[in-house]
């Protein structure tokens, strides 16, 4: 098995200055469930993003599957785009639109622009489709308009739209940080059964570290736009969470 | 804003002010005829009060700019100058637009006779109207329908958020906006006044006017719905692999479709509105059949055209109130 993911020398500084990240090493191996954590404003979002390039990176290395992709073109960029999945903190699916198209449109890196027109004229698609949504317990939804679904419902739809991608890797940008404390932990349930039954390697940032420990085989933190920690879940003690969050923070739990 | 440009404008403020003052009292003293100031003297005493007023620190400009003046206002110049422009531009405007209530009450029976005849229409002619009716509405709605792919094209153009940021995207982005923002501010009875030399006088001319119109008007309104879709659906498209015209037909369109679609019912709704004015400089429909009746004086026929055009306003408006709710109810 490739190796997934691996980041060497990564800085991004936007175009009004900010220095989101400053130097970012990261070795990723297969079946790894990776958590990030940090303030808000760390980096953690940048990164996530740097790897599929939705934001362009300035300086540094990153190969997904020994590919490089800062060097990719337009097509290897599409192509290695379909093969990470990444889901959102408000989902960004398209409200107007039906679960099943929602669905379907996770598909659009493999189609060619005759067959994107109507992904749902297609039955195989179609019912590849229905299979994702029996994932996530939503198969029962598939013709409602997403708008009408609630936030937990919205985001196993975006898990399922992830799905359609075939993905090797997940990257999950604070999928629960806008949902209810029980919701998020049966969101996070279904990204752990994805990493554990079919091996997908999931990078995902987190508020809460009583669910990155819960979900993460590890733990990243960053701070302003470096790792300051790297390691397993139930080593972050007091000393090490102040280190990560500054000397006043104390740990909330949720569960 | 730096200082010295503040000082520059109250100072600007203060002399066009002083200059209105003292330029209406000049043309009053010259209407009733009491003395007849030389023109010249308006911008010299203007200057001269400005400079007395800035010497005593108290004027309208100081004041909002400069910092306030203390005192109550209505003992300071600043606050008296004020009151004075108010009520010159209100005597002034009076005598200018020469209100006379007096003929407003006591001249009705001028009137009467064709308040009448308005009041109770000519019904024979409500068969044949109905052809001219017709014409209108299909005027309308050809011009809204022809004025659609023009305005889909040039909306994404003027997009601030689809444009790219560099020197062709902006140029391009300036050109289509201003372009749109000037096809708006000529009124379609212009537009249609061109038209009815260019293609003659009748509908088509009148389609022409309100499509040149409404492309400019849809092009507005379409790119400012482009400007407020939500970046997340389309960073997520993006996300998949989805080449740019993937992700404009799943991220983009299905933002902008419903509102499109609201705002287009609307045009038309406008459209049948203006479709009458036009038609009373050459545009044809009903307009040109008001015109031309008005013009011999058949009263009763005016005021059979008059209630047929407001009644198929009325109808229209709530036909397409209606739809817009039901769109806006989808898309919310």
């Amino acid at each position: 098995m490739p190796q997934p993911l691996s980041i060497t020398g990564l800085h991004k500084t936007y175009a009004n200055g900010t220095n989101a990240l400053r130097g970012v090493d990261l070795e990723v191996s297969p079946g790894e469930f990776v958590v990030l954590v940090g303030l808000s404003g760390s980096g953690k979002s940048t990164l996530l993003r740097c790897v599929n390039r939705l934001v362009e990176p300035s300086e540094g290395r990153i190969l997904f599957e020994g590919e490089d992709v800062c060097a990719a073109g337009s097509a290897g960029l599409r192509n290695i785009r379909r093969r990470i999945g990444m889901i959102f903190q408000q989902f960004n699916l398209l409200r107007n639109l039906s679960v099943l198209t929602n669905v379907l449109s996770g598909r659009l890196g493999y189609l060619g622009l005759g067959a994107s027109l109507a992904p749902w004229r297609n039955q195989d698609l179609v019912e590849e489709a229905h299979v994702s949504l029996s994932r996530v317990g939503l198969k029962h939804l598939a013709d409602q308009k997403v708008r009408n679904l609630s936030g937990g419902q919205q985001q196993r739809v975006a898990i399922a739209r992830t799905l359609m991608q075939r993905p090797h890797l997940i990257l999950a940008d604070e999928p629960v940080a806008s949902l209810d404390p029980a919701t998020a932990d049966s969101v996070m349930r279904h990204l752990g059964d994805l990493n554990r039954d079919e091996g997908i390697t999931v990078l995902c940032s987190l508020h809460f570290l009583s669910l990155a420990r819960k979900y993460g085989s590890r733990v990243i933190a960053l701070k302003d736009g470096r790792i300051v920690f790297d390691g397993l879940p139930a080593d972050i003690d007091d000393t090490r969470f102040r280190a990560i969050y500054g000397d006043d923070a104390e740990e909330v739990e949720i569960r | 804003m730096r200082r010295p440009m503040r000082i520059l404008q109250a100072l600007l403020i203060d002399l066009l002010l002083h200059g209105y003052i003292l330029g209406s009292v000049a043309w009053l003293l010259q209407h009733w005829e009491l003395l007849s100031v030389p023109v010249a003297l308006v911008p010299l005493s203007a200057v001269m009060l400005t400079a007395v007023a800035w010497l005593a620190g108290d004027s309208p400009g100081r004041h909002f700019l400069l910092g306030a003046v203390a005192g109550r206002w209505y003992r300071r110049w600043w606050g008296i100058c004020l009151m004075l422009a108010l009520a010159l531009t209100m005597l002034v405007g009076w005598l200018v637009v020469r209100v006379r209530p007096v003929k407003f009450v006591m001249q009705f029976a001028n009137a009467k006779h064709i308040v009448i005849s308005l009041l109770s229409p000519n019904w024979k002619l409500l068969l044949p109207l109905l052809g001219k009716l017709a014409e209108t509405i299909y005027l309308a709605l050809l011009a809204t329908v022809f004025a659609i792919p023009f305005a889909f094209g040039l909306s994404f153009f003027a997009a601030r958020n689809i444009m790219p940021h560099n020197l062709p995207g902006n140029s391009v982005y300036v050109a289509v906006r201003t372009v749109a923002t000037i096809g708006r501010s000529i009124e379609a009875i212009v537009w249609a006044i061109i038209f009815s030399v260019w293609v003659g006088i009748g509908p088509f001319a009148g389609m022409l006017a309100l499509m040149v119109h409404s492309v400019a008007a849809l092009t507005k309104l379409y790119s400012e719905q482009i400007e407020n879709i939500d970046p997340g659906p389309v960073e997520a498209i993006r996300a998949t692999g989805a080449g740019w015209l993937q992700v404009w037909f799943y991220g983009v369109v299905p933002q902008i479709f419903a509102p499109y679609l609201a705002f287009t019912i609307y045009r038309w709704d406008i459209n049948v509105r203006m479709a009458t004015i036009v038609g009373f400089v050459g545009g044809g429909g009903i307009g040109l059949a008001l015109q031309q009746q008005q013009q011999m004086l058949a009263w009763r026929n005016v005021g059979m055209i008059m209630w047929l055009i407001a009644f198929t306003i009325w109808l229209m408006d709530m036909i397409s109130g209606k739809m817009r709710a039901r769109l806006l109810e989808i898309d919310s």
